[in-house]
């Protein structure tokens, strides 16, 4: 038996009725077409016979729909309450629009998911952003806690790290903190004992760092001051959540174990939150997660000269004091120190800016950035659901002017109309939590740690309440600029019967939205042109050397080994026990590497060119063991590289990278000319160039090479090298035994930062990589936004003046003229819109400076392949329309006018 | 009298026949479109289609109500049943009705079996 309840809904269009009545007529409609059917079958007739009589019965749907709607008419004027507040009727609104929405599932299918892509994005990219970006950090008032930086003023792009016995002169003498905690960074350590060895990931903190964050131990206690007043290690740790639920089950008897840490016994004595996690540098923009912290006094380095910078600090302001205030005393006391200590402190300034700033400042351009082209790309799916909702409303202002001659005020259609732009949101909002849903777990496996910590990106009530307003943002910005315009113009025009001009209305406000499409989205294409362009030149960028197959681990000589003999024999033998390792074909030292965010500097003083009594030149200053720049790749220019030759009994010797010999010999050989080194020249002995090597990017790919200097490793032994071995074939799989070699050969020499080079190349390039990526298709989304509003315009133009265009043809006009004069159209508007996006992309280009790389803000390839995609686009968009105007039949077209 | 006489005259006098069927007691729509087609011995074929705006119209105009009403063991319908003011309306209908067939018979010699 049919369901004529569905029949009835699926035939009988749209009343203008309250849905309520609407829904009662229907039943009874429904009841007479039941009854004839049951009783014709009841009188005999086949189901076949009794369905046609049924149906016989509302031949014409539409010719009843008006007769209902105008014996109804009276209740319809009810319906429109001229009275009764901003909100009264919601409900039939809300249904009314439902039907509307469900009767045309078409449009509302091709409204909804556009929205529901532009709010998914956003939703999406705003769940990305926003424990890094835009939420207060997670401790006792965050506001007071700086975060205090030594910045070498000459090169301010260099990692900020303050030794130990400056971190105890300013507590000593900066009043404007109530504590200065250090932080050393992530450091590897073995636990044996325990089954198998493990390495874990450690991080040495001043005594008083925990307190200082608020944070209380869930379990046992944090450091006391006395476990970190001096050199004295103290063997105390206490554990993250995560490892002591993976080590001890969660169980309150960790507390007091012992644990055998790089061979010496730690007690565990207390357990850290799980929800804690320190947000500030050296975890900042990483995806590391410490599993035991160690007071600062057990650190190897703890012990280290004033030039050892290694520490990140962190300070909490004293009730009252202003981050200025601090900033000038901390200015002062650097300017003091470097007086004090020349040697290690001139040049260096201590900044202070807030902890929040340290934790979001690698990452702020790009965040924000990246929410902004999201925003945009929001607004242009808005844009289109806008120019879809006019189209429609040619369609119905027969419907907007009969309510409005039922005495609906404009006020109640503007509302109808914004009801049914917000059932759209919402519609397109709940498939976006789905987009949204889908794009994040693409973001978490795509984007670079610097950018997101999976672990803390969810879903949650946040992003649900950003969801709910975008859907908000999208009613209005969507619906309400057609909603108004429909009012506006169509209660008057249909009034006066004049159907035709009110589409006409429609069309220039449907063309200014699109020239704000085209605009919009040649604004994103060249801000993608210019990030795709400088991740081109900076992948062209030569680092200098080899990165394949190399691993890297810093380490620290034993404090045995003090003299230079010994520091040589010590490296001596972790570089034959690295060696024996197979797979390792060659391991070398050197002070600072590349990429790894540090350097040295010293002031140098040219035989024949500087003046003497005058401060010497600043160098970046390095010390490398002989086969160094062999296992690194980098080239030697000219000269020879050092040999076993060149140990401290040697003439003084050393070797400069390319740009240095540019900077002080211009044009000349440099090799066999004289330096001095320091800031005494006259007690300084003098130094021969041996040779000229390859420069090296060390700052970073889109870092200049600085002058730089190398020194013999046997000539000034180092206290902390930096090791680097080259592989046969790849490095991974080997990087746990080479650690375990380096700390075999002394309980004290430690293994931590330990890299594949490559790994350190390609970290310095993926948060680029990552932006430019989701730049572009965000670039990609706007242009085809775009495209589609161009081809909605001028397809609607066409269907508009086929008359027209049926009486030129008629006249003589040929089709390509037909095709001309649409395309024209078309391209008119894209002209526009490109020409206004262009100052928009100026604007933008400008905002991105920072993430630009040897690309000028206004490089013009950049904006002439956005241009010409865009134009390109847009005319194959005016084509496909303006085809169809020329294939207009003349006859047909004047017959359809008249 | 040709088909098309009889259907402009059904039109004007609908409302009068529904007021008329509805007299003696609460009637639903089927009912009422049977009642037509039998009593006037199918001369009178009103559409469906034409029915039910009239009884919404007749109801807008307060001469009847509307109620559904559900019966054990029978399908859910919606009752219709004469108000005071419908009856008044009928009853000036036939008023009207009677001058004007007397006005009709004096022209055109017509006259009433």
């Amino acid at each position: 038996m049919p369901d004529w309840r569905e029949y009835v809904r699926g035939h009988l269009p749209q009343l203008h009725v309250p849905p309520e009545r609407e829904s009662e007529i229907m039943a009874e409609l429904a009841a007479q077409l039941d009854q004839t059917y049951t009783e014709s079958l009841a009188g005999g007739a086949s189901e076949a016979d009794a369905l046609r009589r049924a149906e016989a019965q509302f031949a014409n749907w539409h010719a009843l729909a008006r007769e209902i709607d105008a014996a109804e008419a009276r209740f319809a004027a009810r319906l429109e309450p001229s009275h009764g507040g901003m909100l009264a009727g919601w409900w039939p609104d809300l249904r009314y629009a439902g039907r509307f929405l469900r009767h045309n599932p078409g449009f509302t299918a091709v409204a909804a998911i556009t929205l529901a892509f532009g709010i998914g994005a956003n939703t999406a990219v705003f769940t990305m952003v926003d424990p890094v970006a835009l939420r207060s950090l997670p401790y006792h008032d965050a506001g007071q806690l700086m975060a205090i930086e030594t910045r070498k003023a000459q090169q301010p792009e260099l990692e900020p790290w303050t030794s130990i016995l400056d971190l105890r002169d300013m507590r000593a003498g900066a009043g404007a903190f109530s504590a200065i905690a250090g932080i050393s960074p992530l450091w590897n350590v073995v636990l044996t004992g325990l089954g198998d060895a493990q390495q874990l990931t450690a991080l040495y903190v001043s005594a008083d760092f925990f307190r200082l964050l608020g944070v209380q131990p869930a379990l046992g206690r944090a450091f006391r001051p006395d476990e970190d007043n001096g050199t004295q290690p103290s063997h105390v740790v206490m554990l993250s959540d995560s490892y002591w639920q993976r080590q001890f089950g969660g169980r309150a008897g960790a507390i007091g174990a012992s644990l055998a840490l790089d061979n010496a016994s730690y007690t565990v004595v207390g357990v850290l939150p799980a929800a804690f996690r320190y947000e500030g540098e050296p975890l900042a923009g990483t995806a590391g997660e410490v599993d035991i912290w160690f007071p600062l006094s057990a650190n190897p380095l703890a012990a280290s000269p004033r030039g050892l910078r290694f520490l990140k600090l962190v300070g909490r302001l004293k009730a009252g004091v202003s981050p200025e205030r601090s900033g000038h005393q901390m200015r002062a006391l650097a300017a003091t120190l470097a007086q004090k200590y020349p040697a290690t402190n001139r040049g260096f300034a201590f900044d202070v800016q807030p902890l929040r700033a340290q934790v979001t400042g690698r990452s702020r351009v790009a965040m924000f950035l990246l929410l902004g082209t999201a925003g945009f790309v929001l607004l242009m799916a808005c844009a289109n659901v806008a120019n879809l909702l006019l189209a429609r409303a040619a369609a119905r202002h027969k419907e907007i002017a009969v309510r409005a001659a039922l005495g609906a005020s404009r006020f109640r259609l503007l509302r109808q109309f914004l009801t049914e732009s917000f059932c759209l949101a919402a519609a397109g909002g709940t498939l976006g939590l789905v987009v949204a849903f889908a794009g994040l777990e693409f973001l978490k496996a795509a984007a670079p740690a610097s950018l997101v910590r999976a672990q803390d990106v969810h879903l949650d009530f946040r992003a649900l309440a950003f969801a709910c307003a975008a859907v908000l943002l999208c009613a209005v910005a969507a619906g309400l600029p057609p909603a108004w315009h429909i009012v506006r113009n169509d209660i008057e025009s249909t009034l006066r019967g004049s159907g035709r001009s009110l589409t006409a209305g429609h069309h220039g406000l449907r063309a200014a939205l699109v020239v704000a499409q085209v605009a919009a989205a040649l604004a994103l294409l060249a801000g993608a042109g210019l990030l795709i362009r400088s991740f081109e030149r900076l992948l062209d960028v030569d680092p200098g050397f080899q990165g394949r197959n190399l691993v890297t681990i810093s380490t620290q000589m034993p404090a045995a080994a003090r003299t230079p003999a010994q520091r040589t024999a010590m490296y001596r033998l972790i570089h034959d026990r690295l060696l024996a390792v197979p797979g390792v074909v060659d391991a070398a030292a050197v002070s600072r590497l590349p990429l790894m965010g540090m350097n040295l500097s010293a002031r140098v003083f040219i035989e024949g060119r500087s003046t003497p009594g005058e401060p010497g030149a600043d160098v970046e200053y390095r010390a490398a063991t002989p086969n160094y720049f062999s296992t690194m790749g980098i080239p030697l220019r000219a000269g020879r590289v050092f040999d076993d030759r060149d140990d401290a009994n040697a003439a003084p010797i050393a070797l400069i990278n390319e740009t240095m010999a540019r900077r002080f010999w211009p044009g000349a050989d440099p090799v066999g000319k004289r330096l001095k080194l320091g800031d005494n020249p006259a007690l300084a002995p003098w130094i021969t160039v041996i040779g000229v090597v390859g420069d090296v990017r060390h700052a970073g790919l889109d870092t200049e090479p600085f002058a730089e200097i190398y020194r013999p490793y046997a000539a000034s032994p180092l206290g902390a090298p930096v090791l680097v071995i080259r592989t046969a074939a790849d490095a991974r799989p080997l990087v746990g035994a080479l650690s375990a070699r380096v700390r075999s050969v002394s309980a004290e020499v430690p293994a931590y930062n330990v890299w594949l080079m490559q790994d350190l190349v390609d970290r310095s390039t993926a948060q680029r990589r990552f932006v430019m990526w989701l730049l572009s298709a965000f670039a990609l989304t706007a242009l085809l936004l775009a495209a589609v509003g161009v081809y909605g315009t001028v397809a609607q133009l066409v269907t508009q003046r086929t008359p027209e265009i049926g009486l030129r043809m008629a006249l003589g006009a040929s089709p390509a003229a037909a095709l001309m004069l649409a395309l024209r159209q078309g391209v008119r508007l894209a002209a526009v819109g490109i020409a206004i996006g262009a100052a928009a992309a100026a604007a933008l280009a400008q905002l991105m400076r920072k993430m630009l790389f040897e690309v000028q803000p206004l490089d013009p390839a950049a904006f002439a392949a956005a241009a010409l995609v865009l134009a390109a686009f847009a005319a194959l968009a005016s084509y496909i329309p303006a085809r169809k105007a020329a294939q207009i039949d003349p006859l047909g077209a004047l017959r359809r006018d008249s | 009298m040709s088909n098309a006489d009889t259907i402009s005259l059904q039109k004007g006098s609908l409302e009068m026949i529904l007021l008329a069927l509805l007299e003696a007691r609460p009637r639903h729509g089927y009912e009422l479109a049977k009642l037509i087609e039998s009593e006037s011995g199918n001369k009178l074929q009103f559409h469906v289609a034409s029915l039910y705006p009239m009884l919404y119209r007749l109801e807008r105009k307060g001469l009847v109500e509307g109620r559904w009403v559900e019966k054990a063991g029978e399908r859910r319908r919606r009752f219709y049943r004469l108000t005071p003011p419908g009856r008044r309306a009928l009853g000036q209908q036939r008023r009207s009705w009677r001058e004007f067939a007397i006005a009709l018979n004096r022209l055109t010699g017509f006259s009433h079996a």
